[in-house]
């Protein structure tokens, strides 16, 4: 997946062509006219993003904030999985990415950086019974890190190290209490928030092992945006305004303060879902949204492609087999990212739930259409044969003899289509559309409860397929094949 | 009524019907009897034209239908042919091929409301009065499921003869039936002269043959071998090898028949 996002932001810049609105307007012009600055950023990682629904918290947010008020617009921000918004700057869909973004000269090869906004050097965190002292004792370990950040990139270079990559911060501390890996590294801010919080049984030794800076992203091209948003950021650092939020967020008072979660990391909180509910209803909606709507332009769909792979003609079913193919032998995380990153170079710029919903529509149609052209084709051609000797048309005959017979046979498989397709929606979470599994980790991470969070949206998942279910037990006793009794 | 000249048929390398020439006379009841695998069936199909043929041509009442390039046109042409000939000509499969999903009424008056877009009420009428004929009066909600083999080729007949066919075909009728039921498929055979309709069996049920047909062909090797009414060629056959046939069946244990 990494390397296939590598080469979209390379295929996306190596093609030059201006993505947005870059063209026809500056990015600066873009963002005073519409009175808001989008802000990508991975919110799973505190202290510097954290969100709780649509509520996002830390200090990248109200740097991102601070800098918007400065610009006299408003701060839209946006989740993302940190894969994704590299992507989504480019394509256009940010205007900025604060998001703990450590400035380095391979980044800065394809993206814009603002000044510095903060120093954050890279620490270590192990358990605290372990013996790990720093950095230099991590030789024939093995070390989790978040997958893309410059602690990966680091441990890369250090002989004799094991790598074991995630997604979110959270869950490489939760493997290593878990004793799976021997250390995390990643940002030292970071690590000494999470372990004096909420993974109070892990701890950060060394000392700062590199120097970084975070840096606010643009994309190449908004040239004038990075000097508006540098001008900005001073002037937040001269009011004192930046001193405050630095105190807040890394200061004496954040680590005393009961935190974000405050739960004891390993218990299960019943608090934490009684608070957090209503975001995760939402996150339910837009999973059964995403998926009902995909089955339901995938049936149509899959239905019309396995009528044109199953009929006579080659100049049909050759094209409907080689659709099928293709969607089939691809993987649906490279079309969501394909539709989302890529079609915009060729002007056709979906909003995220569009380019989800048409991604889901369009691979789950592919199985549809196989699981419909086996249901035809296991019904006996003697029917096909006594429906033409009946002087029915092909078409008839496939309405009214055919087609009857087949739904009733494939009932079962397309319910398991549509769970399947439940589940995988969950892979939209790489566009930045928080739906119920992205909800999870982003309150896995705010909360530092996974116990509690995770079995939560297991039993949300698990009631999501019961309708469904349901539905497909009723059509299969409405439609029972009469057999003799 | 019917009239086929020198048709060929061939699968791949093997020729199934190797010049095949006989008349079937209008509104008479035509055995086709020969040994397995002699292209009894593959004949019956390229009758109503569920198969193209090589060579040879078959006329069907007014409707002509060439074998090879010639009968080979375009795809609208083919359809306009099918349709003509199936007009004429209806079948009986042998393992009747009923609609499950439909209840043997459902079978019977499909096929004039989807072709002939009959009201459904006019469509039933029709159906009833066929299922009737067959015997079926009372069964037209079972389905197919619920109906003995006898009863489910009944209603295949009635299905058949819901379109008015001329012609009806029938593919080893006895087949799938206890010995017992095959002399109600004669009983029902003859019934329906009436209809005056030109009734063509394939089989290799000699006794079976013996009780209903009115005409004989013996097919063997893919051709017509001899042809005549039933009590020319049963008493004194002409030829070698329908004589051998009528013999080594005389010979086996004889089968209960209509005798
Ligand atoms: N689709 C096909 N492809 C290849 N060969 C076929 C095909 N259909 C039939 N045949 C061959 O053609 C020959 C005649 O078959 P057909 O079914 O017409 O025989 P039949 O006289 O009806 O025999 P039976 O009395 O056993 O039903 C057989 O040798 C069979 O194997
Ligand atoms: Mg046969």
């Amino acid at each position: 997946m990494t390397a296939f996002l590598r080469i979209l932001v390379f295929a996306v810049v190596a093609t030059g062509v201006p993505t947005g609105d870059a063209a026809a307007q500056s990015a600066l012009d873009r963002v005073r006219q519409t009175g808001v600055m989008r802000v990508g950023i991975d919110a799973t990682y505190p202290p510097f993003g954290m969100a709780e629904g649509g509520e996002f918290s830390g200090f990248d947010v109200d740097i991102a904030r601070a800098i918007a008020r400065e610009l006299k617009v408003r701060a839209e921000l946006v989740n993302a999985s940190f894969d994704g918004v590299f992507p989504a700057l480019q394509n256009g869909s940010f205007d900025v990415v604060i998001s703990a973004v450590t400035i380095t000269p391979e980044r800065q090869q394809t993206l814009l950086f603002s000044e510095p906004y903060i120093d954050a050097g890279q620490g270590i965190a192990v358990r605290q019974d372990s013996t790990i002292t720093g950095v230099d004792g991590l030789s024939g370990r093995t070390v989790g890190v978040q997958i893309n950040t410059t602690a990966q990139f680091a441990m890369e270079q250090r002989a004799g190290v094991t790598i074991q990559k995630y997604n979110t911060i959270d869950l490489a501390l939760l493997d290593l209490r878990n004793g799976r890996i021997d250390a995390v590294a990643s940002d030292a801010p970071v690590l000494r928030y999470m372990t004096t919080l909420t993974f109070q049984d892990l701890k950060s030794v060394g000392s700062d092992y590199t120097d970084e800076q975070f840096g606010i992203v643009l994309a190449k091209g908004s040239d004038d945006l990075r000097r508006a948003v540098n001008a900005a950021l001073w002037r937040v650092q001269d009011s004192g305004e930046y001193a405050r939020l630095y105190a807040r967020w890394f200061g004496e008072a954040a680590t005393a303060s009961a935190g974000a979660g405050g739960a004891a990391p390993s218990a299960i909180d019943l608090g934490v879902i009684a608070r957090t509910w209503p975001i995760f209803i939402r996150g339910v909606g837009l999973t059964a949204l995403m998926a009902v709507t995909s089955l339901v332009l995938g049936l149509p769909l899959g239905l019309a492609l396995a009528l044109a792979r199953v009929q006579p003609q080659k100049a049909v079913s050759v094209p409907a087999a080689a659709y099928v193919e293709f969607m089939r032998g691809t993987p649906l995380l490279v079309q969501i990212l394909f539709i989302y990153f890529v079609l915009p170079v060729a002007g056709v710029n979906l909003p995220a739930i569009f380019s989800g919903i048409l991604a889901l529509t369009m691979n789950a149609a592919a199985y549809i259409c196989e699981i419909i052209r086996a249901g035809i084709l296991s019904i006996d051609a003697g029917q096909m044969e006594a429906a033409r000797s009946l002087r029915m048309t092909y078409w008839q005959a496939m309405r009214r003899i055919i087609l009857p017979q087949t739904f009733r046979r494939v009932v079962p498989p397309l319910t398991n289509e549509g769970i399947a397709l439940l589940k995988d929606s969950s892979l939209v979470s790489v566009i930045g559309l928080t739906e119920l599994a992205r909800t999870g980790q982003e309150l896995a991470s705010r909360y530092a409860a996974p116990l509690t969070i995770w079995p939560f949206v297991a039993l949300l998942y698990l009631l999501l397929t019961v309708p469904l279910t349901r539905m497909a037990q009723y059509l299969e006793d409405r439609w029972r094949p009469v057999t003799r009794s | 009524m019917i009239e086929v000249t020198d048709v060929v048929k061939r699968y791949g390398a093997t020729t199934v019907l190797n010049r095949a020439s006989f008349r079937i006379a209008e509104a008479q009841l035509t055995t086709i009897l020969g040994p397995s695998g002699c292209g009894k069936s593959t004949m019956l199909r390229c009758l109503n034209r569920l198969e193209r043929f090589d060579d040879g041509a078959i006329t069907i009442g007014d409707v002509q239908v060439a074998g090879g390039a010639a009968g080979a046109g375009s795809r609208a042409d083919e359809d306009d042919l099918v349709q003509r000939v199936r007009e004429k000509v209806g079948i009986v499969f042998q393992a009747f091929n009923l609609f499950p999903h439909l209840t043997a009424l459902g079978n019977v008056i499909e096929a004039p409301m989807t072709v002939k877009h009959m009201p459904r009420a006019q469509a039933e009428e029709v159906g009833r009065h066929y299922l009737s004929r067959v015997g079926l009066a009372g069964k037209e909600s079972h389905y197919p499921a619920q109906l003995s083999g006898g009863q489910q080729q009944r209603v295949s007949i009635a299905r058949a003869l819901a379109m008015e066919p001329a012609v009806v075909l029938f593919d080893e009728p006895t087949s799938a039936l206890d010995p017992r039921l095959v002399r109600d498929v004669a009983k029902l055979l003859r019934a329906l002269d009436d209809l005056k309709k030109t009734l063509v069996v394939v089989s290799h049920d000699l006794d079976f043959a013996r009780a209903i047909s009115d005409q004989v062909i013996y097919f063997e090797g893919g051709r017509a071998v001899e042809a005549g009414t039933a009590a020319q060629v049963f008493e004194q056959p002409s030829h070698a090898e329908t004589k051998a046939f009528l013999d080594s069946f005389n010979e086996g244990a004889n089968p209960v028949g209509a005798r």
